[in-house]
């Protein structure tokens, strides 16, 4: 029997990239493969057709970066309304999560907009918020990562926050809130990566785009990479912010 | 490399050491040396500053000349990002009175360098050897080839054209030079094309064939590749690992599939608090840990032992101790490496400085 095929899409690889992005799609790609499934790895870049994807990834870039691509981000808004209307799970960071949200405003007042899929307003401000962070999450327990951002983010009442900040500064640095999830799309501001470090969360991802796609696979247990995500993670939880 | 080279021409000359780059290094180092009349016995000042200092010292003190080496990813704990980076720089080079060295192959500095109303000469390296040198937009790229270098549409003064083993040429203006460098590491000879532009507008009159010879007896800085002899008689390589740029040249230019490596990994502020920038750096490829042991330490001793097994190099042992981990790495037979970040290359440098070849 063939190996079911994961389609991974990461979005604006070129852009939006900053802080370790691709480690996020190393570890899907590679976990992927460890629990016997084949990953096809797509890029999108801008201007061109949207890819068959199970699994979309988005990275934080450069402001200049965001600039570039926000025409473009609308221009696909519908097909990644779609997509996330039908359970495709998602991980938007820093950037890209701004862009998934209603609109960003830029220090000097320009308005960027958004796609809306979150419920969320980004102030650009003065002060970024760098350091360790750690944020409880009903689903996925603690997760670890590196938060380095001067956009702050408020939720819209009805929105979800990914989790709960128990160290470091999260969405706007005043509610405890961090990221934001809508169907199985996650924003967050954690970099880190996010992925290696929180070996649970992209097992979810896979599992989730899986189930979507009605395969009836049993992921493996991978105890070696795991025993070693808990080690960074026990250490990981000793770091100041 | 630009002091030892104004140095074989005669010059007497001021500088900090190494790596301390901010007002205290400057001040120790001017306050160290300068007689008791107040008066400094030195010909020229050459200081190695931070990128985020820089602006605020040239405020006060300004240059003559700058050298732009390249704009990284690096500390962007510190920066936010590489533009940004890059804008530091930039200010700091249109700061120079009489001109500016900057680099050809980096699109950032070299747009900066654009708007300079001093002189501006550019170094840079022969297009066939550009993909020995990823930019970093490069380095980061995903899913894409590495597009091949547009070289600056911008008169090159000095140009590496070849470079095997520890030898290079370069051209210096229409003249050629073919050294035998003591340096090691293929960024070094980048950085020599850099020394041997500024040098060439310090000290216009010389000849380059005498450039040549100086820079043949350049040895490797502070923590840049030394080499010491341990106890067992072994050599250890240490050498400084500071964004994906330097960590990319550093296992290009140290490691073969039978290497012994020890990774030290620091995530204090001179580190870069944030270790995603490890996730950017491709271990696959250099046959790193293939027929040779691969050890981690420092305080993320544990996030680069996940890190390797994600390109599937198997480490040997995580200690996050680093004079336990440098102890247990010395014993190795053969010639070895350590890569490490600043604050843990400073540690395993006073370490190995103390004890190599007695204790180590």
């Amino acid at each position: 029997m063939s190996k079911p095929e994961l389609h991974i899409t990461h979005i604006y690889p070129n852009e939006m990239n900053t802080y370790g992005d691709r480690g996020n799609l190393l570890v899907l790609e590679k976990r992927a493969l460890w629990h016997g499934l084949k990953p096809v790895i797509h890029y999108y870049n801008a201007g061109t057709q949207f890819p068959e994807s199970d699994l979309v990834l988005g990275g934080g870039g450069q402001d200049s970066a965001q600039d570039d691509i926000q025409v473009d981000v609308l221009r696909i808004g519908d097909t990644l309304h779609k997509l996330a209307a039908a359970g495709t799970p998602m991980l938007m960071v820093c950037g890209t999560y701004q862009l998934f949200g209603n609109r960003f405003i830029t220090s000097d007042g320009q308005e960027i907009k958004g796609i809306g899929i979150f419920d969320i307003e980004t102030l650009g401000g003065s002060k970024r918020m760098i350091g360790n962070v750690s944020v409880e999450t009903k689903d996925w327990g603690l997760l670890y990562g590196f938060e380095n951002h001067s956009g702050q983010t408020t939720l819209g009442e009805a929105q979800l926050p990914l989790g709960t900040v128990t160290k470091g500064g999260g969405n706007n640095g005043r509610d405890k809130t961090e990221g934001a999830r809508a169907f199985n799309v996650v924003g967050t501001y954690m970099h880190g990566p996010i992925l290696p470090n929180n070996p649970q969360f992209a097992d979810w991802m896979i599992a989730e785009a899986l189930r979507k796609k009605g395969i009836e696979h049993k992921l493996a247990v991978l105890s070696e990479e795991d025993a070693l995500a808990e080690r960074v993670r026990l250490s990981a939880s000793d770091r100041p912010y | 490399m630009v002091v030892e080279l104004l140095e074989a021409n005669g010059l007497r000359v001021l500088s900090n050491p190494t790596g301390s780059n901010l007002t205290r290094g400057i001040i120790s180092s001017v306050s160290q040396q300068a007689r008791h009349t107040g008066k400094l016995p030195f010909d020229i000042a050459v200081f190695e500053l931070d990128e985020a200092y820089a602006r605020q010292f040239t405020n006060v003190l300004k240059p003559r000349y700058v050298l732009g080496l390249n704009a990284s990813r690096d500390q962007l704990d510190r920066f936010g990002e590489v533009d940004k980076v890059a804008e530091l720089i930039g200010d700091t080079m249109l700061s120079a009175t009489d001109g500016i060295i900057t680099n050809a192959d980096d699109r950032r500095l070299s747009a900066a360098a654009a708007t300079a109303q001093v002189p501006v000469f550019y170094f840079g390296v022969a297009k066939k050897l550009l993909e020995y040198f990823p930019r970093d937009d490069e380095l980061v790229a995903i899913g894409k080839p590495s597009p091949v270098a547009q070289a600056a549409n911008v008169p090159v003064s000095v140009e590496l054209e070849t470079f095997k083993d520890d030898h290079a040429t370069y051209r210096i203006d229409d003249k050629k030079i073919s050294v035998e460098l003591r340096v090691t590491g293929q960024h070094n000879f980048q950085n020599a094309a850099a020394a041997l532009a500024l040098l060439h507008e310090l000290v216009p009159n010389i000849a380059p064939a005498t450039l040549a010879e100086q820079l043949a007896t350049v040895r490797p800085a502070f923590g840049r590749g030394q080499i010491f002899t341990l106890k067992n008689g072994s050599e250890l390589q240490l050498c400084l690992v500071k964004n994906p740029a330097s960590f990319r040249q550093g296992l290009a230019s140290y490691i073969t599939s039978s290497t012994p490596t020890l990774i030290a990994i620091n995530d204090r502020v001179a580190d870069s608090r944030d270790t995603s920038w490890l996730w950017d750096v491709d271990f696959e490829w250099c046959g790193l840990g293939m027929h040779a042991p691969v050890f981690t330490t420092g305080t993320r001793a544990m996030d680069m032992e996940l890190r390797l097994d994600y390109d599937d190099v198997t480490v040997e042992g995580a200690e996050p101790d680093l004079d336990e981990a440098l102890k247990k790495f010395c014993e190795i037979p053969g010639s070895k490496v350590v890569f490490a970040t600043y604050t843990a290359m400073l540690h395993l440098h006073n370490q190995l400085s103390r004890k190599a070849g007695k204790k180590l």
